[in-house]
């Protein structure tokens, strides 16, 4: 059986930032497309929901890349990397699905832009959005490896990113759940795309 | 922007319910139904070690969630969860054995409106 750890936002779209959250509670287009390829599911945590709280700001990397951070992901990823351990101990296919666009769950994007901080005033639709990985996500990559386990196959949810489409999320996913694993993963989406 | 569309509505749910089998009631369905996010509980064949990890980190957030006056709900049991909340300062939530999805649904719909759906961004107490 294949075991998906999903960002814990894909089941509870309350612990997103304010204005983020895209449905009531359960995400179903990922949920959906795991269940009906028969995969397990195990929720994450979400990293910032206890360090910065459910009044947080919106963040880009750099206001999230603090020590303080980094050992508060730390943590979670070596609760997450146990529990992936266990799976893999079993010889159970594993895929992470993170957040693209997100500073601490992006798997293919994340965001940076180093000059924001102070007092939160952007333009409205300013591009932040650069290929990479989220802080939890290279912490969790970290841990693993300290462990000698693979980085598993990953996808995101990608409703954050310009020119969103829940088609091609959808096939992105079930791309990573159908690869054998060391395969190559398909090209992630393009970022710094206008809307 | 979109419109924020959370429910301010958060169950716990023993694993069993989340990844239930063959015959066995689907929470997450019921869930989405109804409205509600997930926090998954770990699984009951996680060794003790792994568990408390993951309980300790299913408090922190449920901790958070109170302070803002989110209704929780606990859906089925896990060893080790009670002691987990009690060292946030938090107590079992009320909860369900669910014997069949309808009533699992109807305890989700049958709750009162969550305190923080009337005041969004404001911290409860």
């Amino acid at each position: 059986m294949g075991v998906a750890f999903v960002a814990h936002c894909m089941l509870n779209q309350n612990s997103k930032v304010g204005d983020g959250a895209h449905c009531a509670g359960v995400y179903s287009p990922i949920v959906d497309v795991l269940r009906e390829k028969g995969w397990r599911i195990e929720q994450m945590p979400c990293p910032e929901l206890a360090f910065a709280g459910l009044n947080r700001f919106w963040a880009v990397r750099e206001q999230y890349d603090t020590a303080a951070f980094r050992r508060h992901c730390a943590r979670l990823a070596t609760a997450v990397a146990d529990a992936i351990a266990v799976r893999v101990e079993r010889g159970e296919d594993i895929v992470l699905i993170g957040v693209e666009g997100s500073p601490s769950m992006g798997v293919t994007i994340t965001s940076s832009d180093p000059r924001r901080g102070g007092r939160p005033q952007w333009a409205e639709g300013t591009s932040e959005q650069v290929s990479g990985e989220g802080i939890f996500v290279e912490e969790l990559r970290q841990e693993l490896a300290s462990r000698g386990i693979g980085f598993p196959r990953v996808a995101g949810e990608t409703h954050a990113i310009p020119g969103h489409d829940e088609a091609a999320q959808r096939a992105a996913v079930e791309s990573a759940l159908l690869l054998a694993p060391g395969d190559d993963p398909p090209e992630p989406p393009a970022v710094g795309a206008e809307s | 922007m979109e419109r924020d569309a959370r429910s301010f509505r958060v169950a716990l749910v023993a694993d069993e319910f989340v990844n239930p089998p063959p015959g066995g009631i689907d929470g997450i369905a019921a869930a989405a139904q109804a409205g509600w996010g997930v926090v998954q509980l770990p699984a009951a064949d996680y060794p003790a070690q792994v568990a408390d990890r993951l309980l300790f980190e299913v408090a922190e957030q449920s901790e958070e969630f109170a302070k803002h006056g989110y209704d929780i709900v606990l859906v089925g049991q896990r060893e080790g969860l009670a002691d987990a909340l009690a060292r946030v300062g938090l107590a079992v939530p009320d909860g369900i054995n669910p014997e069949s999805p309808v009533q699992l649904k109807e305890f989700l719909d049958g709750r009162p409106s969550p305190q923080a759906a009337r005041g969004f961004g404001q911290a409860a107490g």
